[in-house]
């Protein structure tokens, strides 16, 4: 089996796969409740243990949501199959692709349909880890809840799937030679498991195994390697309070709204970063409004979720609407204080958009200090998360 | 409270043992006209159930509205219309007495309506003509369920799925609550009216550029009425849905309705009354009970709700969704 650099590193390396069987976790835990060990949290219900960095909090996995094998597996399958999407052109992975750290490259999604989504697609390192789930809605805190839009959702269409055509996507399921047994694996004592609940939680299980958790950086912090100076630079920088990134992205996940096993209040902020003014009064433009479009608060204008800054590297077009094409433009736009857009539609000057942040305010950063915290924020690339095998496509070099 | 656990055994007794229960009842609720004056408590308690089915309809003006018929004049402009879909989630139904106390009406348990809920689908098209894109075949039109004996001269109802039962998960949710097309994913919720119209001509969208934000020209060949709440936030800890600013619930009162010889006609003519269907200004085509979508007060305004707090102006009274009809 293909292993990656990770196993050579030094002896507290984590493994490149992050699931481990049961047994390993079982000798380690001896049951009872979710409890961290070296190698990784053990989910009560669940026959594997998800393994996260120590400096992680164990994951919420909810109680009817068990991690298992047959799951994840399933999960996966389903994950990178078209056969899901209403007119069998399209999978999760489509616009989720692994060597982006599940985005997709383009400034904004195109659904199964052809439909452009009006934002772009957002990675999933560590969504097992997201308060709130999409670009800017409070409302959405479970990804099974946040899956029905991607499946269901009619403006956009993305998968495409609807009341007409979902009883023909659930049969390409059952009559493929392979699903029915992995379902029957997956949900025991369901007499009828191929149904859209079990397919939400198959794909969710999936999701909450992708952990990213070994990029330079964390093996940084596990003192396996020195930053190079121009990175440790760009560390001090992004963690300081003159470039004042740490205050959005400032989690061990490098963003601001976090949800693990031990929480028990959780804050789920929204930031305008000054992006649009383009009435003068704030206004960011439709249907892009952030959680604007579903409050219709004035102060939620142009308020949107930080994003983790994990394999940033690799998650070109940045920001909401994929406006900015390289991490060089969104330093600017962050040293700046907003953005100033010159003509056209959307011309305004963002940094005077007053619902923007107080903690988005213009910096002084020569191009060396940009440079460094570039260098800096591309330590956050986890090449072990972008090339693992238990998270990729199981139909791209087989015969379906 | 018995009334809870009598419907079920009602609905297993044979047809002809109904008969003069259902018979009487009738009879005491019509006939009685305002009986009630002296009060609900000198009444003998009820002996029985009776049954109720509330009948809906789909009119423009006088016009029965269905799918692949065209509509004949429609909104402030009076544009012919295609029927596209027309469904809606009641819940909270009940009964009113003169005394003004009310009985809830214990549903049947059916694919239309789910009775620990309290809520029902009314689902008006059939899915033909110009609707086969959007409908389905099956369709219903009435509530059926039961309430304890009594004499009964009014209705009330909410157009909406209680907050209970409207954050659930669609594709897990028993019937009514599993329709996909009546969910509403972006707001973790269900559109609670889902009302498409296709207006002869299309929708245009004329370009503004002075307009916040600036507007471009563009088109829709459909006009759409999505009502359902919004400004929802989730607890990321519990993994639930837990508040909505704006809840859009029309609460409904019909102070003078018989259940039994009367039935409420959505008048899609009355309903529209203020909304241009062939210009739209701004946001989605239609209204999606966006806060700042220039449609949605016209027609909030005949649903009887506030934009602001998305609460029932006035008990409903000067609605122009339903009216009442003889059957």
């Amino acid at each position: 089996m293909k292993r990656s650099h990770a196993e050579s590193m030094a002896p507290v390396s984590l493994r490149a796969a992050w699931l481990v069987p049961l047994c390993a976790a079982l000798l380690a835990c001896g049951g009872g409740g979710t409890s961290i060990e070296d190698r990784g949290i053990h989910i009560p219900g669940g026959d594997i243990a998800l393994e996260v960095p120590k400096f992680f909090p164990a994951p919420r996995i909810p109680a009817d949501s068990p991690l298992t094998r047959a799951r994840v597996a399933l999960g996966r399958h389903l994950f990178h199959d078209p056969r899901l999407s209403g007119n069998g052109t399209q999978s999760c992975g489509s616009c989720h692709h692994q060597d982006k750290a599940f985005t997709d490259g383009l400034p904004v999604a195109i659904g199964s349909t052809g439909e452009a989504h009006p934002r772009n697609s957002q990675g999933l390192a560590n969504v097992v880890y997201n308060a709130t789930l999409t670009w800017a809605n409070p409302s959405l805190v479970t990804l099974e809840k946040q899956m029905e839009t991607p499946l269901f959702g009619e403006d956009p269409v993305e998968m495409g799937v609807n009341d007409a055509n979902s009883a023909t996507v659930l049969a390409r399921l059952s009559g493929d030679a392979d699903y029915p047994a992995r379902f029957a694996a997956a949900f025991p004592g369901d007499p009828a498991p191929i149904q859209w609940p079990n397919i939400i939680a198959a794909i969710s299980a999936f999701q909450r195994t992708l952990i990213s958790g070994n990029s330079r950086y964390d093996r940084f912090l596990r003192g396996e390697l020195q930053l190079a100076p121009s990175e440790e630079r760009g560390r001090l920088l992004f963690f300081g309070e003159k470039a004042e990134c740490f205050h959005c992205h400032g989690s061990f996940n490098f963003n601001d709204q976090v949800v693990h096993a031990s929480s028990r209040v959780v804050e789920t902020p929204f930031h305008n970063t000054g992006l649009f003014n383009i009435d003068g009064n704030g206004g960011f433009p439709y249907p892009n409004r952030g959680v604007f479009e579903l409050t219709g608060r004035p102060a939620d204008m142009g308020a949107f979720r930080a994003p983790s800054l994990r394999n940033v590297e690799v998650t070109a077009p940045y920001m909401h609407d994929g406006t900015m094409a390289t991490l060089e433009e969104v330093l600017d736009f962050y040293a700046a204080g907003g953005r100033v857009i010159q003509r056209g539609p959307h011309a305004g000057d963002g940094r005077m958009n007053p619902f923007k942040s107080d903690l988005i305010a213009q910096i002084q950063l020569d191009e060396t200090e940009k440079a460094d915290i570039i260098a800096f924020l591309k330590t956050l690339t986890d090449h072990d998360f972008l090339a693992n095998p238990a998270f990729s496509d199981p139909f791209a070099n087989a015969d379906r | 409270m018995n009334a809870h656990s009598k419907p079920r055994d009602l609905s297993l007794r044979p047809l002809a043992a109904l008969v003069p229960t259902l018979l009487a009842l009738t009879l005491s609720a019509c006939g009685g006209g305002g009986g009630g004056s002296g009060g609900g408590d000198t009444h003998p308690p009820p002996s029985a159930d009776r049954q109720v089915s509330l009948e809906f309809s789909a009119q423009a003006g006088q016009t029965p509205v269905g799918c692949g018929t065209p509509i004949a004049a429609l909104g402030s402009g009076a544009v012919q219309a295609e029927l596209n879909d027309l469904r809606f989630y009641v819940s909270e139904l009940a009964l009113v007495k003169a005394d003004g106390t009310a009985e809830t009406v214990q549903l049947a348990a059916n694919e239309w309506q789910l009775p620990e809920s309290g809520v029902a689908l009314i689902d008006l098209e059939d899915g033909t003509g110009a609707c086969a894109d959007r409908g389905t075949a099956a369709t219903n039109a009435a509530i059926t369920g039961t309430v304890p004996a009594g004499n009964y001269t009014g209705l009330r109802m909410t157009l909406g799925v209680p907050s209970s039962h409207n954050h659930t998960d669609t594709a897990a949710a028993p019937a009514p609550l599993d329709i996909q097309a009546m969910a509403w994913s972006w707001q973790a919720g269900r559109k609670f009216v889902k009302i498409e119209v296709a207006p002869v001509g299309g929708v245009y969208r004329p370009a503004n550029p002075d307009a916040t934000p600036p507007i471009t020209e563009g088109q829709s060949p459909r006009w759409n009425l999505h009502l359902g709440s919004t400004g929802c936030t989730g607890n990321p800890v519990s993994g639930e849905t837990v508040s909505c600013a704006a809840p859009n619930r029309v609460v409904l009162h019909f102070d003078n309705f018989n259940v039994d010889t009367q039935r409420l006609v959505l008048d899609l003519q009355t309903l529209l009354l203020s909304s241009n269907l062939s210009i739209d200004l701004g946001g989605p085509y239609g209204c999606m009970s966006g806060k700042t979508d220039p449609e949605c007060p016209a027609v909030f305004e005949t649903m009887a709700l506030d934009m602001e707090s998305g609460l029932t102006v006035d008990r409903g009274r000067n609605q122009r969704i339903f009216r009442i009809e003889a059957r």
